[in-house]
C-alpha cells in the first residue's frame, strides 16, 4: 500500500544526496547565500508584525506578536514551498528520470526533504527569538516546548503525502502548478497562522475541520507560544491527517508512476 | 545454456498519448468532464517495439543496430527499467547499469567531487563502495586538478570522461551502454574500449548499441538488428551487420534508381552548362550487369552516358569516389589518364573498367562529369550513385589490398 515510501526509503541515501545537492547549489551564489534564503520569511515577519501592530491591534493574549507569528509563519513557509518544489520536481530533473534508472519516488522526497532541512536550519533563530523575549519577561517558555519536534515530524509527513500526490499529477496537467499556487495562498488564511484558533468565532471552527493544515498549525502555536499541552483531539486530527495523506499520495503516485519517466 | 543474464519474452511497447494532448490536458478540465479517471487513461498508442524476444547468457557481449527510431533506444529503457514493458516480460539477472547518456546527473554548480557521489548512488552503488573506488574513479578520467570546482567549469570531455569512468567502475554485471562513445576525443574512445575489453574479460554482459557497425563487430560476437521495433534479425555480429549493410544499400539503391529525369534539373548535387549532358551512370560487376553491391577485390566497371547538345571540341570525362562521409577515395578522368579531346557529337559512352576493386567493406558514392579542359563543368553531377562493397575481413581505412603475412623466429599462431 505504502511501496512509493518504501522505495523512497530505499534510495535515503540518494535522496540525501540530492537533497544536499539542492541546498548547495541553492547557497552557493555566496557566503550569505543561507543568510538571503531567510531573509524572505524575516521580511514577511517585520511585515506582519508592523501591519498587526500598527494597523490592527492583535489580540491581548498573542503579544508579543512578532513572537507569536515566527513560528508558524516560518513553518507555513515550509509546506507551501516544498508543495510547489514538488510540482515542478519531475520536469526540472528530467533527464535524470529518463537516463538513469532513478526510482521516481525520490525525487518528491528530496524536495519535502530539502524544505524541511532549510527549516530546521532556520529554528536556532527561533530559538534565540525566544530566548531573548524569555530574559525581557515578555513570555514564560515551558516544556511543552518539546511537543514542537513531534508536530513538526507529523508535518514533514502529511507534506510528503501531499507532495507524492501534486508532484505526479503535475506530470499530467499543466495547470496543477497554477491551482496549488492559488490553493496555499487561500490555505494561508484558512489556517492558524496570522491568528490564534480561538480567534476563529465557535460556530465556524466545524467548517475549519475540512483544512488539514489546522491541526498542526493549533500545535505549532501550542508548543512554540503557549507551551501548552497540545489537546487529545489535535494530536488525532494531525495523526489522521497525515495517514489520509500518505494512503492517498502513494495510492496515485503508484497508480501513475510508470509514466513519470515517458511524461516528464 | 546457464540462467540468462538477459531475459525478454514477447516484449510490447507502446508509447502513450495521454488526455488527447497532454499541454491541453488540465487539471480542472479533468474534474469538470465528471470522470477525471478518464483523463489518464491513454487516448491513442505510439508502438515503439513489437514482440521482441530474445536471451542474453552471462558474459556474452550483444550489439543492436538499427536505423533511427527503430526502437534500439526505448529497448535499453525497457531493459534498465526505466520505461515499462506494454505487454511481456523482461528480466535482468544480476547489478545492471545503464550508460544511457554519460554525465547525466551532473549538477553544474556543485563539484565535481560531490557530482561523483550523486552519480555512483544513481547507479546503484552505495556510500561506502563509492568511497573505496573514489580514487579509480577520478584517476581513470584524469580530473584529479578540479575536483573541487564546479562541474560547470569543466570542459565537456572531462564532464564526459568522469561521466565513463564512474560508471565503469561501478562494476554492474550487465552493462548497457547506448551510442555513448560518439562524444568524447580518440584517446579516450580508446580507452574506454580497452576498459569494455577488461569488462569482457571479467564475463560480465554488455549490450551495446551504437549506428558505428565497426565498433558493434569488434566488440560484440552477436549482434540483434531492430527495424520498425521489431527484431529482423539475431546472430552472429558478422552476418546481422551484413545483411543489414544489405538492407540499407538497396535502400539507398531504391532511393538513388529514380529516373535521371526526376533528379535531373534542381537537383543541388548536379552544376554543369548543359552543353553536354549525363544520361545514365551505372556501376557494373565484372559481367556487365548494374549492381549496387559487389565484393571487395572483385572487377568492376564505371559506365556514363553522355549527350551532346552540339558538337564540343573541349571535353573530359571523369569519376571520382568518395566515402559517404564525404573522404576522397579515388578520383581520375581522361585528361589526368592521357587523352586528348578530339569530338563529341551527339551521344556517346565512356565505361572506366576497374580490374580489381580494392575497397575496404562499407558504402561509397560515385560522382561523376562532363566538363572542359579548364573544369568549368557542362554536367557535374554528385553523389549520383552509391554502391556497398563487402568482404569477410574488414581492414581499417578505405584499402582493401590482396595481402600476404609471413613470420619468422620465435613466434607461433594458434590458428
Amino acid at each position: 500500500m505504502f511501496s512509493p515510501l518504501r522505495r523512497a526509503w530505499r534510495q535515503r541515501a540518494l535522496v540525501f544526496a540530492l537533497a544536499r545537492r539542492e541546498l548547495t547549489a541553492r547557497y552557493r551564489g555566496g557566503v550569505l547565500g543561507f543568510f538571503w534564503s531567510l531573509l524572505n520569511p524575516l521580511l514577511l515577519l517585520l511585515v506582519y508584525a508592523t501591519i498587526f501592530r500598527l494597523v490592527f491591534t492583535p489580540r491581548s493574549d498573542v503579544r508579543p506578536y512578532a513572537l507569536f507569528l515566527f513560528a508558524g509563519v516560518l513553518c507555513w513557509g515550509f509546506v507551501s514551498s516544498a508543495l510547489l518544489d514538488a510540482a515542478e520536481t519531475f520536469r526540472a530533473n528530467g533527464p535524470l528520470l529518463r537516463k538513469t534508472t532513478v526510482a521516481p519516488e525520490v525525487f518528491p522526497t528530496m524536495a519535502t526533504g530539502a524544505r524541511l532541512a532549510h527549516l530546521l536550519l532556520a529554528l536556532p533563530i527561533l530559538a534565540a527569538a525566544v530566548l531573548v523575549a524569555a530574559l525581557t519577561g515578555s513570555i514564560r517558555p515551558g516544556l511543552a516546548a518539546l511537543q514542537l519536534p513531534v508536530v513538526l515530524l507529523l508535518l514533514a509527513f502529511l507534506v510528503l503525502g501531499i507532495a507524492l500526490l501534486v508532484s505526479v499529477l503535475a506530470v499530467h496537467f499543466g495547470d496543477v502548478r497554477d491551482l496549488l499556487a492559488n490553493l496555499l495562498t487561500l490555505a494561508f488564511f484558512l489556517t492558524p497562522v496570522l491568528y490564534p484558533i480561538e480567534s476563529v468565532p465557535e460556530r465556524y471552527r466545524a467548517v475549519l475541520r475540512l483544512n488539514p493544515f489546522v491541526p498542526f498549525f493549533v500545535g505549532i502555536h501550542e508548543s512554540a507560544f503557549f507551551y501548552r499541552a497540545i489537546p487529545a483531539a489535535t494530536w488525532a486530527g494531525m495523526a489522521a491527517w497525515t495517514a489520509a495523506a500518505l494512503a492517498a499520495g502513494s495510492a496515485v503516485f503508484e497508480r501513475l508512476r510508470d509514466s513519470v519517466a515517458e511524461e516528464a | 545454456m546457464t540462467d540468462p543474464a538477459v531475459d525478454v519474452q514477447a516484449l510490447t511497447k507502446v508509447y502513450r498519448r495521454w488526455g488527447r494532448k497532454r499541454s491541453v490536458g488540465t487539471f480542472k478540465s479533468a474534474l469538470l468532464s465528471g470522470r477525471p479517471g478518464r483523463a489518464l487513461s491513454p487516448d491513442e498508442g505510439v508502438p515503439a517495439l513489437t514482440d521482441v524476444s530474445f536471451q542474453v547468457a552471462p558474459g556474452e557481449a550483444v550489439g543492436i543496430v538499427g536505423p533511427n527510431g527503430s526502437g534500439k533506444s526505448t529497448l535499453l529503457k525497457v531493459l534498465a527499467g526505466i520505461l515499462r514493458p506494454t505487454s511481456g516480460t523482461v528480466a535482468v539477472r544480476g547489478r545492471l547499469a545503464a550508460l544511457l547518456e554519460l554525465g547525466a546527473g551532473f549538477h553544474p554548480e556543485i563539484s565535481g567531487r560531490e557530482n561523483v557521489e550523486i552519480a555512483g548512488l544513481l547507479l546503484g552503488l552505495t556510500r561506502k563502495e563509492i568511497a573505496a573506488r573514489f580514487d579509480d574513479i577520478v584517476r581513470f578520467a584524469e580530473i584529479e586538478d578540479f575536483l573541487d570546482a564546479p562541474v560547470k567549469t569543466y570542459s565537456s570531455g572531462m564532464a564526459v570522461r568522469l561521466g565513463f569512468s564512474i560508471a565503469a567502475h561501478s562494476d554492474p554485471d550487465v552493462l548497457l551502454v547506448d551510442e555513448v562513445l560518439a562524444v568524447g576525443d580518440e584517446a579516450f574512445a580508446r580507452r574506454s574500449l580497452e576498459k569494455f575489453a577488461e569488462f569482457e574479460r571479467a564475463g560480465k554482459t554488455l549490450v551495446l548499441v551504437s549506428h558505428d557497425l565497426t565498433l558493434v563487430g569488434e566488440r560484440c560476437r552477436r549482434a540483434l538488428w531492430l527495424d520498425g521495433g521489431r527484431l529482423a534479425a539475431d546472430g552472429p555480429a558478422g552476418e546481422t551487420i551484413a545483411l543489414y549493410r544489405e538492407r540499407v544499400a538497396v535502400h539507398e539503391a531504391e532511393r538513388r534508381a529514380a529516373p535521371a529525369s526526376v533528379r535531373a534539373a534542381g537537383s543541388s548535387g548536379r552544376i554543369g552548362s548543359g552543353q553536354a549532358t549525363l544520361a545514365a551512370v551505372r556501376l557494373l560487376d565484372g559481367g556487365g550487369r548494374p549492381v549496387s553491391r559487389i565484393a571487395s577485390g572483385a572487377p568492376a566497371r564505371l559506365a556514363m552516358e553522355i549527350e551532346a547538345a552540339a558538337p564540343l571540341s573541349d571535353f573530359v570525362f571523369g569519376f571520382g569516389i568518395a566515402t559517404v562521409a564525404g573522404a576522397p577515395v579515388f578520383g581520375s578522368n581522361t585528361a589526368i589518364d592521357g587523352f586528348v579531346a578530339g569530338e563529341l557529337a551527339g551521344g556517346a559512352t565512356a565505361v572506366l573498367d576497374i580490374p580489381s576493386l580494392d575497397l575496404a567493406p562499407g558504402v561509397y558514392s560515385v560522382d561523376a562529369a562532363v566538363h572542359a579542359r579548364d573544369g568549368s563543368p557542362y554536367d557535374y553531377r554528385r553523389d549520383v550513385l552509391r554502391f556497398e562493397v563487402t568482404a569477410d575481413r574488414a581492414p581499417a581505412g578505405v584499402w582493401n589490398p590482396e595481402r600476404r603475412w609471413s613470420f619468422s623466429g620465435e613466434v607461433r599462431w594458434k590458428s
